[in-house]
């Protein structure tokens, strides 16, 4: 068994790496609505579903690729890769922004403690989840091959394929960005701010509004990005993944400390290589109660995460 | 020389870089009124958070009756004889003025969910005589007429003196003020001193926060000040209206300076 | 709605012992007598109106009552609660095919099941507050099914079999469809955990639950043990659902994993959100209309947990505190000082 695994060891890694991408975008949902509304954004998981399915229409329907289809190359695979790219983070993005209008908003307005918005956001995603699975008829969908999935190099013993490389650079490159913004822009202090001192930002002349909207939006374009990146690697996607993915990418959240970006890149790997490793000696089957352990571990050790807050703290 | 009821020792008290208390140390007598007063921000419910364990403290030692306070959980010090009221009013709204008082009288009793839940004898009599207390407090305070109202449905001065209706159902030895007179007119200032000493004659000890100069100096037999997390005074009240060091602080500048 | 609630209270505190007795009897034999309506406007076209009466609607109740003291009573929000109606059919289920214990033998074993798993479920996870308690209870009622699924001794994704149903009482015999000896069998549980719950509110433990949902940290400070009381709720919630999993699963003889998914936690939980948490007559109505009018209005039926979702984000929004809010007692007391 253990040999087994030390010679699969490097691709399982790459493997693992792709996932984490994966995580770390959705988790970034999670954790920056977080860091603003000290809120679990539940209906994140379902619009990472939801982004999934965008990326399949976009590559099935609107590019009409089949199972049989021909692959695409150059330079017409990478536009076809970055408009379903795009297409996905806008669709997921918009949403996001609906739902906080729809389902959180005037919970807020109102102050009505911590449940309220908690049970809207379950209802929403109830609503979204349903919805699709009535519309696929409770089956998966799959999604065809737009390109081939050659191997590009090899380290170790370890054949590098190409959509990992693709996922891990591009999200990557995503996850820099949206630092970049945080970090540079106006609108990013103006988030950092809210996340640290609602009340002293909104004295400042913040618009908390419009602070909390962006943020979903961001969170949102993430999530999407995680969603076509996630069809590129398994080529699949039903109404039931938004609630499998957002778990684990939840859990990714808090192991780095929820509330935080720097956490949300390291929870994210961890969890992607941790849950790859763990299939494999275990079998998919348990994925589930193993990311369930990690959680329960992260919350009952260092509650804190690695990089973040304490959710035990009382407040008087 | 009697044993002090509470005594502060060296409380230093940081979060993160901040020290929010600095080596305070000060003596509460039993059945004294002590007056704690200091600039906002100076650390006074600070105070009060680490006495009854929100809290824990960074370094020194709070004992109450000889024994430290350290480690032990928030409701064993309530019922070791410590209660307080809060700054903002935080009663249970959706609760009538006889329920909060009487779910601080449960502290004290011995009968549980079980007991309550197959109608023993000793739940029935419990609960019966603590509901006859709970109206006792609320008469004593002088707002028994609204032992039937929705605490959130009460005005702002009777939910002031709900609150240290409910504090008294636990049976304190020391009870813990933060600024029960915030919002009154001198009219109701002057009933809450005469309730505040009430509260003494009848064997409670009081430790109280006030913003008030006159209402602390007159119902108090002590006053400690802070400043900036640090005391910078503990005397009677007369003494410390005059002491340069508490004017410099409220004011900034020494009334002889040239 | 409202005028129906006070002159209800009014009614109430204005009569003495035995009229209070007549009317509690008058409403048992009402509720009684359901299963004899199925010939009138209440039928239910998609399945059986008898057979809807026992599942969803009593069972739907019988749990929105338990889990009403955990969220509605206590203000934990627990996603999980399905685990404790798993844990009380896998008990009858294993038990009722594999040893020589009857469902009455077996009811208390089940109970006790849920109670240590909501026990244990509970002493870590009331240490942590709101949304992350929401997501371990989550994630617990996950495990269990997902250990159902996997786990031989609890037949994987076939589940369990033949089991058997109770053995008559009272000479009333308990065949697969003679579905109103189950329905008056959940009654009576029902009017037990009815009974329960109105006794503890009015003493320490609904005091101690009120004070907790409002203001934890405050009740802590003024001397309550909340944690105690919290697991309390816990357990006393999972007692319920494990009742009603034993019942369960001596009603359809048949039980997989599939059986015991999120989306039943959240129907109860849909439950008690819209009937009015805190509310137990707001519950109970809250169950009858979502666990009823589905099956009486077909298009419902396909679409059930789409509703159930809008429910929930409706509710929270227009109407946080349900059909039947909490205690407006103070209402009915100011038209008595007025009258």
């Amino acid at each position: 068994m253990i040999g087994n695994f030390l010679d699969q060891f490097w691709s399982l890694t790459f493997g693992g790496l792709s996932l984490g991408f994966i995580y770390i975008l959705i988790a970034l949902g999670y954790t920056l609505v977080y860091g603003v509304l000290r809120m679990i954004n539940f209906a994140n998981s379902e619009i990472f579903m939801v982004g999934t399915f965008a990326t399949v229409i976009v590559v099935r329907d609107v590019f009409k690729f089949t199972q049989s289809s021909e692959y695409a190359t150059g330079l017409r695979l990478w536009f076809i890769l970055a408009t379903a790219l795009v297409i996905s983070m806008l669709v997921s993005g918009l949403l996001s922004l609906v739902v906080e209008l729809v389902a959180y908003r005037r919970l807020r307005r109102r102050n009505s403690g911590i449940l309220a918005p908690l049970i809207s956001a379950i209802g929403v995603s109830m609503v979204l989840a349903e919805s699709v699975r009535i519309m696929t008829d409770s089956r998966p969908v799959a999604a065809p091959r737009a390109m081939d999935k050659t191997f590009i190099g090899q380290f170790f013993d370890a054949g590098i394929r190409l959509d990992n490389t693709i996922i891990v650079i591009a999200a990557l490159a995503l996850f820099i960005a949206l630092t970049t913004f945080i970090n540079k822009t106006r609108m990013g202090k103006a988030i950092r701010a809210v996340s640290m001192n609602a009340n002293a930002a909104r004295l400042m002349g913040i618009n908390i509004d419009g602070v909390i909207s962006a943020t979903f939006l961001i969170g949102g374009l993430m999530t999407g990005a995680a969603g076509f990146f996630y069809v590129l690697k398994y080529e699949n996607t039903a109404s039931s993944i938004g609630f499998e993915l957002g778990i684990a990418a939840f859990t990714a959240a808090i192991l780095g400390g929820i509330g935080n970006i720097k956490g949300a890149f390291f929870g994210g790997l961890a969890l992607g290589l941790l849950e790859t490793y763990a299939s494999f000696f275990l079998g998919t089957q348990w994925k589930a109660v193993t990311v369930f352990i990690v959680l329960v571990l992260v919350l009952y050790t260092r509650p804190n995460g690695i990089f973040g807050e304490s959710m035990t703290q009382s407040r008087v | 020389m009697t044993e002090p009821l509470l005594s502060l020792k060296n409380v230093t008290m940081k979060f993160g870089g901040v020290t929010a208390l600095n080596d305070v140390s000060f003596d509460v007598k039993p059945q004294e009124i002590l007056g704690l007063i200091g600039p906002n921000g100076a650390g006074k419910t600070t105070i009060f958070n680490v006495i009854t364990g929100v809290y824990a403290l960074t370094s020194g030692v709070i004992s109450f009756e000889g024994q430290s306070l350290a480690g032990k959980k928030r409701y064993k010090i309530t019922r070791s004889g410590i209660a307080r009221t809060f700054q903002n009013i935080r009663l249970w709204g959706d609760m009538t003025s006889l329920e909060n008082v009487m779910t601080a009288t449960d502290t004290h009793k011995k009968s549980g969910l079980l007991s309550g839940l197959f109608g023993m004898p000793i739940s029935r009599r419990e609960e019966k005589r603590d509901k006859a207390r709970a109206q006792e407090l609320l008469d004593f305070i002088g707002i028994g007429e609204y032992s039937d109202r929705l605490a959130k449905n009460l005005p702002y001065g009777v939910q002031r003196r709900l609150e240290i209706a409910r504090a008294l159902g636990t049976e304190p030895k020391l009870l813990l003020l933060d600024e029960p007179a915030a919002g009154f007119n001198p009219a109701e200032k002057v009933e809450l001193a005469d309730t505040i000493r009430r509260i003494r004659d009848a064997g409670y000890t009081v430790l109280l926060i006030e913003h008030d100069m006159s209402l602390v100096m007159k119902v108090s037999d002590r006053v400690v000040v802070l400043d900036f997390g640090q005391k910078i005074a503990d005397d009677l009240p007369k003494a410390i209206q005059e002491d340069p060091r508490v004017i410099e602080a409220y004011l900034g500048v020494p009334e002889n300076a040239s | 709605m409202i005028n129906l609630r006070d002159k209800g209270a009014e009614i109430w505190e204005k009569s003495g012992r035995p009229a209070r007795a007549a009317i509690v009897l008058a409403s048992i034999a009402a509720v009684a007598s359901l299963p004899f309506m199925g010939g009138t406007i209440l039928n239910t076209p998609v399945a059986s109106y008898e057979s809807v009466l026992v599942n969803p609607v009593a069972m739907y109740v019988l749990m929105a009552i338990g889990l009403n003291i955990v969220i509605g009573k206590s203000g934990l929000l627990d996603l999980g609660y399905v685990a404790f109606f798993a844990i009380g059919a896998y008990t009858m289920g294993l038990l009722g095919t594999k040893t020589d214990l009857n469902t009455w033998e077996i009811l208390p074993i089940g109970i006790a099941m849920s109670m240590f798993a909501g026990l244990i479920l509970g002493v870590p996870a009331l240490k942590l507050r709101g949304d992350y308690l929401a997501i371990i209870t989550l994630g617990f009622g996950e495990i269990v099914r997902i250990v159902a699924l996997n786990l031989g001794a609890l037949g994987r994704s076939e589940g369990i079999q033949n089991i058997p149903t109770p053995p008559a009482i009272f000479g009333f015999e308990y065949a697969f469809d003679s579905h109103r000896i189950y329905f008056w069998t959940l009654l009576v549980f029902i009017l037990l955990a009815i009974w329960m719950v109105r006794r503890l509110s009015a003493r320490r433990a609904g005091r101690a639950w009120e004070s907790i949902r409002q203001d934890e940290d405050v009740a802590e400070l003024l001397g309550v043990p909340t944690f105690k009381y919290k697991i309390w709720a816990f357990v006393l919630g999972a007692s319920v659902g494990g009742a009603a999993g034993v019942l369960y699963a001596s009603k359809t003889l048949y039980i997989a994993p599939d059986n015991f998914t999120l989306q039943i936690s959240i129907l109860i939980l849909a439950c008690v959100v819209f009937g009015g948490m805190g509310n137990i007559w707001g519950v109970i109505l809250g169950a009858v209309v979502l666990a009823y009018l589905p099956d009486r209005i077909r298009f419902l039926s396909e679409a059930r947990l789409l509703v159930f979702g809008l429910v929930l984000v409706i509710m929270m929004n227009l109407r946080p505190d349900g059909l039947l809010p909490r205690k407006k007692r103070e209402k009915a007391i100011v038209t008595k000082e007025k009258s």
